[in-house]
């Protein structure tokens, strides 16, 4: 039972450090950004190219964090800064970004082809400890630590810090904030560093828990993550975390008492109820209070 | 067109007088060249899944018929003429494939096609070569209904070079209770692959039929981003063995695990466990993992020992089964071309007749021969991971 509860402790950790990223921009720009899963992807590999150059892996889950959010910043403006100048529909952002999402997924196939990938030999963590009788291995439980940490501190930065209230501010009316003296396109440029770098991220760690990286790896997620962030409250970042959490033990809790068939169908009728219960997710709360 | 079948004819006729009537494999070099340049090419069509959800696989195939075609050139092409493959893509949809047989049959007139990589899309597309009376040698379909009764209709043009699940699976299976010793297992599929339901069906009915306990059915999705949860359900059962009916990606994360959870729990598979990518990615768990496969990389029949290291040498990576039964195919294909009286395009009917003689051609699968439903007849290889090989053990 706990080796269960372990288990859905870590698959949440990672639905949710997914959904964050989705989350963040979505809860600023009120765009869907659905090349999320490609840099995802994106950063699984730059974490393995850099490892098959002997950066250690914990410095490559770093590299991935800056590359990702520098694609990050170019996929605004390449494809939704000159559709936001023109006041174009969210739809238009969206179809925008699933452009972006087979051009970079193509380019990483074109580089490593489609066929699953593995990290160097020996490069990351494969011990197991047992604690209290539960089989522990380190490189979960590190990615479970970083990955509540970095939920903190997202949840710190936007609240607490100068960028913080810009991005607030910018959620609520972009001109506003204008007007008020923020630098907007900073503060979009940077809700999309951090987006994407954490996407990347978590693109990597997931890499590593599995150590099969494959062009399409994103894919699975971008429906949990969207269920995910709906069930939370869209753009409620920790509502994004607590959807997460429902969603694995949800998973869990039916492969352990139901019938394996029935999973899926009873941890997505699970996220139903809730929103039978609560029409704007658990944390959802009227637009203007959104972040 | 009808210069070409004339002087095909004709450069036929002189080389049939030079050679006697035997075709020859001249060594790679100049002294054939001109008679090469007098002979019009042999067009083979392939059509496999280069984008869209095949093209997992498509890439490797490719890499094998081109080997393939260019070491048959290398050594004198097809009694003397080139071999030029004429490469589609299907885009993983049948409508890409009907299309590309359609382009291959009345455009391109190729002499036999090789594909498509999918089952669906191979059953949608294969009518369309069978009334243009054009052979068709299916590389990679493991379903059932692609050749001999098909449920479209006569398919008397189609053949199958792959090895289906089902032919492998009892092989395993076998094997399993003989000299593995199991007794119980716990078995574990994705229910929304049909490639792993598939196998899920076949292995539940043989295990059932040689007597072996199944504990427990597990079901997962191919979209899980984790098997942790699915797996350590399964060891709770405590069977002899863990049978994964999945894809490779899938089957990794089983494996490793497993590993994690209980180190030397015997893991048995179906064909998604036959790619190096298993032992690559999961490593030391995927050691002493079980399969039934067409193929294996280790083999060290000199055939496919040949093939493996021109593959190497040529794309500087392992084949896998994929490739080394497109590359078988082409071989296959060449045996009956060069039985064949005449190879363009309006003999197709008697390409078909040779292709339905091939028995015992050397291929990297092993001696190949067709059956009398134009299936697959070759030795099945129950592999073992060990020392992160794959090793036979039947």
């Amino acid at each position: 039972m706990a080796d269960q509860i372990y288990n859905a402790v870590f698959i949440g950790s990672i639905y949710a450090l997914f959904a964050l990223g989705f989350t963040l921009v979505f809860s600023v720009l009120d765009i869907l950004n659905l090349a999320h899963p490609a840099l995802f992807t994106l950063g699984a590999f730059t974490a393995l190219f850099a490892m098959q150059q002997g950066v250690p892996a914990a410095l490559a889950v770093l590299v991935a964090f800056v590359v990702c959010g520098a694609a990050g910043v170019i996929l605004d403006r390449v494809a939704f800064a000159p559709l936001r100048r023109r006041n174009a529909p969210p739809l238009s952002a969206m179809i925008s970004s699933i452009g972006v999402s087979l051009i970079l997924i193509r380019l990483i196939q074109l580089q490593y082809g489609p066929d699953l990938q593995a990290y160097p030999a020996g490069a990351l963590p494969a011990a197991v400890f047992s604690v209290g009788g539960l089989e522990l291995d380190t490189l979960r439980t590190v990615i479970i630590g970083l990955a509540i940490g970095l939920m903190l501190a997202l949840t710190y930065l936007v609240r607490s810090t100068r960028l913080g209230r810009e991005l607030r501010a910018l959620a609520e009316n972009p001109r506003a904030a204008r007007l008020l003296g923020i630098d907007v396109d900073r503060a979009i440029a940077a809700t999309f560093f951090l987006s994407a770098g954490l996407g990347g991220i978590a693109g990597a760690l997931y890499g590593f828990a599995t150590n099969s990286p494959f062009s399409q790896m994103g894919q699975s997620f971008e429906l949990k993550a969207f269920s995910v962030m709906i069930v939370g409250g869209m753009g409620s970042i920790p509502g994004a975390v607590l959807g997460a959490y429902l969603l694995s033990f949800g998973e869990i809790a039916s492969l352990t008492f139901l019938p394996s068939e029935l999973r899926d169908a009873f941890a997505f009728g699970l996220l139903f109820v809730v929103l039978l219960v609560r029409p704007r997710g658990i944390l959802g709360q009227r637009d203007v209070d959104r972040v | 067109m009808d210069k070409r079948i004339f002087g095909a004819l004709g450069a036929l006729a002189i080389t049939l007088a030079a050679c006697g009537g035997t075709a020859t494999t001249s060594a790679s070099g100049s002294p054939n060249a001109t008679s090469t340049a007098a002979k019009p090419d042999v067009k083979v069509g392939v059509v496999i899944s280069l984008t869209g959800v095949g093209n997992v696989y498509g890439p490797t195939q490719k890499n094998g018929v081109e080997l393939a075609a260019q070491r048959i050139n290398d050594a004198g092409g097809v009694s003397g003429a080139k071999l030029v493959l004429v490469i589609d893509d299907d885009q993983s949809t049948t409508d890409g494939g009907v299309t590309a047989f359609r382009k291959q049959t009345s455009q391109d007139r190729v002499v036999a096609i090789l594909g498509p990589t999918l089952s669906n899309t191979a059953v949608a597309a294969h009518p369309v070569a069978q009334s243009a009376q054009t052979p068709v040698i299916a590389i990679s379909n493991t379903g059932d209904g692609i050749v001999g009764k098909c449920d479209w209709g006569t398919c008397d043009y189609i053949f199958r070079a792959s090895l289906g699940e089902s032919t492998a699976i009892p092989q395993t299976v076998s094997i399993a209770k003989s000299k593995l010793n199991v007794k119980s297992v716990v078995l574990m599929y994705a229910q929304d692959d049909k490639f792993s339901s598939d196998g899920f069906a076949i292995f539940k009915k043989n295990l059932t039929s040689s007597g072996i306990t199944i504990k427990k059915e597990i079901a997962f999705s191919k979209t899980d981003v984790d098997l942790s949860g699915p797996v350590t359900a399964a060891l709770a059962e405590s069977p002899d063995a863990i049978v994964d009916s999945s894809l490779a990606g899938p089957a990794i994360q089983v494996l490793k695990e497993v590993n994690k959870r209980k180190p030397g729990m015997l893991v048995i598979g179906g064909n998604g466990f036959n790619t190096p990518a298993i032992i690559a990615s999961a490593g030391a768990a995927a050691e002493g993992a079980v399969s039934g496969a067409a193929w294996y990389l280790g083999n060290p029949d000199p055939v496919n020992k040949d093939f493996v290291t021109a593959y190497k040498a040529k794309y500087n990576a392992d084949p896998d089964q994929f490739a080394a039964q497109a590359y078988s195919a082409v071989y296959i294909l060449l045996d009956a071309l060069k039985r064949t009286p005449t190879v363009t395009s309006v003999l197709h009917d008697k390409l078909r007749d040779q292709i339905e003689l091939t028995t015992g051609v050397k291929t990297p699968l092993g001696e190949f021969s067709f059956n009398a439903s134009h299936d697959v007849t070759q030795k099945v290889y129950v592999v073992q991971i060990k020392n992160g090989q794959f090793t036979l053990i039947n």
